[in-house]
C-alpha cells in the first residue's frame, strides 16, 4: 500500500517538478522594483535604516525580529542602571566624607545621619564641624524636652506602685551585681 | 544563470545593469516564492523585496555561483518568515478539481505541465498539513531538485534535520495520495 501511494508521489513530484510557475507582468513588477529602489536613493538611502544597518545581516526574520527586541532590552536596562548608579552616586557626592584624615566633613544632611558617618569612621567630631542649622536645634530642644516629660511621667507611675517599684530596683540591684561578677 | 559584469556593474549603482539583472533574476527567484507560498500576489511582493534586499546588500557577492545560492536564501527565508504567519488548516482540503487535475496529469500518458494555478492548487493541497520547515524541504529537495548540501547552505538546517523533514514530508504526501488519490 506504502509501496503505491510512493510511487503515486513521485508521478506527482516529476509533474511538479516539470511545471515551472511562469511569472506573467514581470516589466510591471521589474518597474516596481526599480521605483522603490530610486524612493529609497531619494529618501537619502533611508531604506537601510539603523536597525536595518544593525540586523539586516540575519535573513531569518523572527530571529532578526528576536535580536532586535533583546538588543531594546538590554539597552532599556543599560540607561536604567546607569541612571540608578548616577543618582546613587550624586548621594554619596553630596555625602562627602573624609575618614582616615583628622578632619571629618559632612556638607549637607540630617544630624542623625552625620552623625552615623562620624560612628562609622571611628573618629569624634571636632566641635568646628557640628554646625547644626537652627531648625535642627530646636527639633533637638523638642524632643529632648518630650524625653524629659516621658521620663517624669514614668517616675510617677513607678512612685505611685510600691510593688513595681519594688520589682525595678530588684532589677536594677540584680543588673549591678552582674556588672561586678562581669 | 547570471554573469559576473552585470552583478560587478549593478554593485557600482548602475541601474540599468541592475535592471537586467532583475530580468535575470526574478523569474527564477518568483518560480521558488511560488512553489513555497503558492500564491501568486505573496510570490510577486515577496520577489520585490528580494529584488530590493539584493541592491541594496550587492557588496557581499563575489562570485556568479554564490549569487544563486543567495537569493535562493534570500526568497526561501522570506517565504519562510510569510509560511509561519499563515495559518495551517485543521483538516485536509478535500478540493475535487485539484485531485482530478492531479489523476488526469499524473496517467502514464501525461506529460503535460501544469499552470499557475494548478500548480498552486496542487502543492497547497499536497503540504497544507506540513510544517513551515517540511515544506521548505520538501520544495527545496524534492521540486527544486537541490541537493542536501545545498538545502543546507540555503536553509541553515543541519542534515539530520533535512532528512528527517523530508522523510517526514514525503510520508504524509504519500499517504495522501494513497487515501484520495
Amino acid at each position: 500500500m506504502m509501496k503505491t501511494g510512493y510511487h503515486k508521489y513521485e508521478k506527482v513530484r516529476d509533474l511538479l517538478r516539470r511545471s515551472v510557475p511562469g511569472l506573467d507582468s514581470q516589466a510591471q513588477l521589474e518597474e516596481k522594483i526599480i521605483t522603490s529602489i530610486k524612493e529609497g536613493n531619494k529618501r537619502g538611502n533611508g531604506y537601510p535604516d539603523i536597525l536595518g544597518f544593525l540586523f539586516g545581516w540575519v535573513y531569518i526574520g523572527w530571529v532578526r525580529r528576536s535580536l532586535v527586541a533583546v538588543s531594546a532590552v538590554l539597552v532599556i536596562f543599560f540607561v536604567y542602571q546607569q541612571a540608578v548608579i548616577m543618582k546613587e552616586l550624586d548621594y554619596l557626592s553630596r555625602k562627602s566624607i573624609i575618614i582616615d584624615g583628622s578632619t571629618g566633613t559632612v556638607n549637607t544632611g540630617d544630624i542623625e545621619k552625620r552623625l552615623l558617618m562620624y560612628k562609622l569612621s571611628g573618629k569624634k567630631p571636632a566641635e568646628e564641624d557640628l554646625n547644626i542649622s537652627r531648625q535642627q536645634m530646636d527639633e533637638l530642644i523638642e524632643s529632648v524636652n518630650e524625653l524629659h516629660d516621658k521620663y517624669r511621667d514614668l517616675i510617677n507611675i513607678i512612685n505611685s506602685d510600691p510593688e513595681l517599684r519594688k520589682y525595678i530596683e530588684q532589677k536594677l540591684d540584680k543588673k549591678e551585681k552582674s556588672k561586678f561578677n562581669l | 544563470m547570471t554573469d559576473l559584469k552585470l552583478i560587478e556593474e549593478s554593485r557600482s549603482g548602475n541601474l540599468s545593469s541592475f535592471r537586467k539583472l532583475i530580468d535575470q533574476t526574478s523569474p527564477f527567484a518568483y518560480s521558488v516564492a511560488f512553489r513555497l507560498l503558492g500564491d501568486d500576489d505573496q510570490a510577486k511582493d515577496v520577489v520585490q523585496e528580494t529584488m530590493i534586499t539584493i541592491w541594496l546588500k550587492l557588496k557581499k557577492i563575489r562570485t556568479a555561483e554564490v549569487y544563486k545560492t543567495w537569493i535562493y536564501r534570500i526568497v526561501v527565508n522570506k517565504c519562510y518568515d510569510q509560511l509561519r504567519k499563515m495559518k495551517r488548516r485543521p483538516e485536509y482540503f478535500t478540493d475535487d478539481r485539484t485531485w482530478s487535475v492531479i489523476a488526469d496529469n499524473t496517467a502514464d500518458t501525461a506529460s503535460a505541465e501544469l499552470e499557475n494555478s494548478e500548480i498552486a492548487g496542487v502543492i497547497n493541497l499536497l503540504t497544507e498539513k506540513l510544517s513551515p520547515r517540511q515544506k521548505m524541504v520538501f520544495v527545496l529537495s524534492e521540486i527544486e531538485q537541490l541537493s542536501a548540501d545545498e538545502v543546507m547552505a540555503i536553509t541553515g538546517l543541519a542534515r539530520t534535520v533535512i532528512k528527517a523533514n523530508l522523510y517526514y514530508a514525503r510520508k504524509r504526501i504519500s499517504e495522501l495520495l494513497e487515501k484520495y488519490l
